[in-house]
């Protein structure tokens, strides 16, 4: 026999193409959001480990209205705990903080080049 | 310990527009350009005769009733199984039934194989070309100019890699050359690139190589120098293990706890 988490997958099967969706839709929002914060950055002046406190902080802001603001209202009435985004998303740590990973390159990008035009 | 004083050196301000726009708008329009050419010469699938796509698809059945036997009643897991398993140990849906038991013909010589190793040679290409082009283009007009500092302090080892180019021995690592907003250019550019054309675009090599690196299971599983007959094999062994539950077992519990009064 399958193990119970096998059988919850079974009852309730999971659309691919839905999750699919989801985590690019994520991803696009971070990634655009990522650069817009290397602009208000590099615009700011900020320098080193502030830019880099900016930034995660910002992001995480980010995941924070994301959830609030998308996620929370159908998955607090579907019955989730506050913070529990496995209605939309598989893997709790993507969402919150795969954010941090997948914009920093175009985070360094955007702040270099507005912090040099700015600063020059 | 006393303070390092910090450098700063006095630029042309014509720099940027002569050499860091160039370097961006070039850089973006490569990544477009990429993607509408990977676009353009992406061939259509090629057209297989009825014998080979029998086989694949049959293979592709026998997985996918593996995959679903719990949604299906157990006799009629029973039927499609006994089938699948006659028909796959028999090598009814082979492409040719007289070449069981023999090694796969050479990859190189299938022409059909030929097609997939061009494919893969068009997006490589597509990839160095610009890459080389660019670079060289840089380093024979920008070479040997300080453009921009970095808002981030850096090691000293970092200081061949950003200033290559800069012969200067005690200038501070932030300073960095026009090579290397070109490196930042290749890591950064991907999310222009998603604004740009959409998530799904070709633009960017990083994204590329990852794809590369990444599953290949799909492409593989009818690729050259694959034994069908071992797969069928395989498969009815696959097949033959299954041991029958279905999602409606118990299924009155499962309503009658969810039924609030």
């Amino acid at each position: 026999m399958p193990s119970e988490q096998e059988l919850q997958i079974q009852i309730s099967p999971i659309v691919q193409e839905s999750l699919v969706h989801n985590s690019r839709t994520l991803y696009n929002l971070q990634s655009i959001t990522a650069s817009l914060f290397g602009v208000s950055a590099g615009i700011l002046g900020l320098e080193s480990y502030a830019g880099f406190v900016f930034y995660v902080a910002l992001s995480l802001l980010t995941s924070v209205l994301f959830y609030v603001l998308r996620v929370a209202p159908t998955s607090l009435a579907s019955g989730k705990s506050p913070l529990d985004t496995s209605r939309y998303f598989r893997g709790a740590y993507d969402f919150w903080a795969g954010g941090l990973m997948n914009g920093f390159a175009g985070f360094v990008l955007t702040w270099t080049l507005f912090y040099g035009l700015v600063t020059a | 310990m006393a303070q390092v004083p910090v450098q700063t050196i006095h630029r042309d301000p014509q720099l940027f527009y002569w050499i860091l726009f160039p370097i961006t708008i070039v850089m973006i329009l490569t990544g477009v350009l990429r993607h509408y050419a990977t676009v353009l010469m992406a061939s259509a699938p090629k057209k297989q005769d009825q014998k080979t796509t029998r086989e694949q698809r049959s293979l592709l059945h026998g997985i996918n009733v593996r995959g679903n036997y719990h949604v299906l009643s157990k006799p009629s897991l029973t039927t499609r199984r006994d089938a699948l398993i006659t028909a796959y140990e028999s090598g009814a849906y082979l492409k040719n039934p007289d070449g069981r038991g023999q090694p796969p013909p050479n990859p190189m010589s299938d022409p059909s194989a030929m097609e997939g190793m061009m494919g893969m040679m068009k997006n490589q290409m597509a990839m160095i070309i610009p890459n080389t082009l660019i670079m060289s283009w840089i380093n024979a007009f920008f070479s040997g100019y300080v453009i921009m500092k970095l808002p981030f302090p850096l090691t000293i080892k970092f200081k061949s890699m950003l200033q290559a180019g800069v012969a200067t021995r005690d200038m501070d690592p932030r300073w960095m050359s026009s090579i290397s907003w070109y490196f930042l250019c290749i890591f950064g550019l991907q999310s222009v690139f998603n604004f740009l054309l959409g998530s799904e675009n070709a633009a960017s090599q990083m994204a590329q190589q990852m794809n590369q690196m990444g599953p290949q299971g799909a492409g593989q599983m009818f690729g050259p120098g694959v034994d069908p007959n071992k797969q069928f094999l395989a498969e009815a062994e696959n097949l033959a293990v299954i041991e029958h539950h279905s999602v409606l077992d118990g299924v009155e519990q499962r309503l009658l706890a969810g039924i609030k009064v």
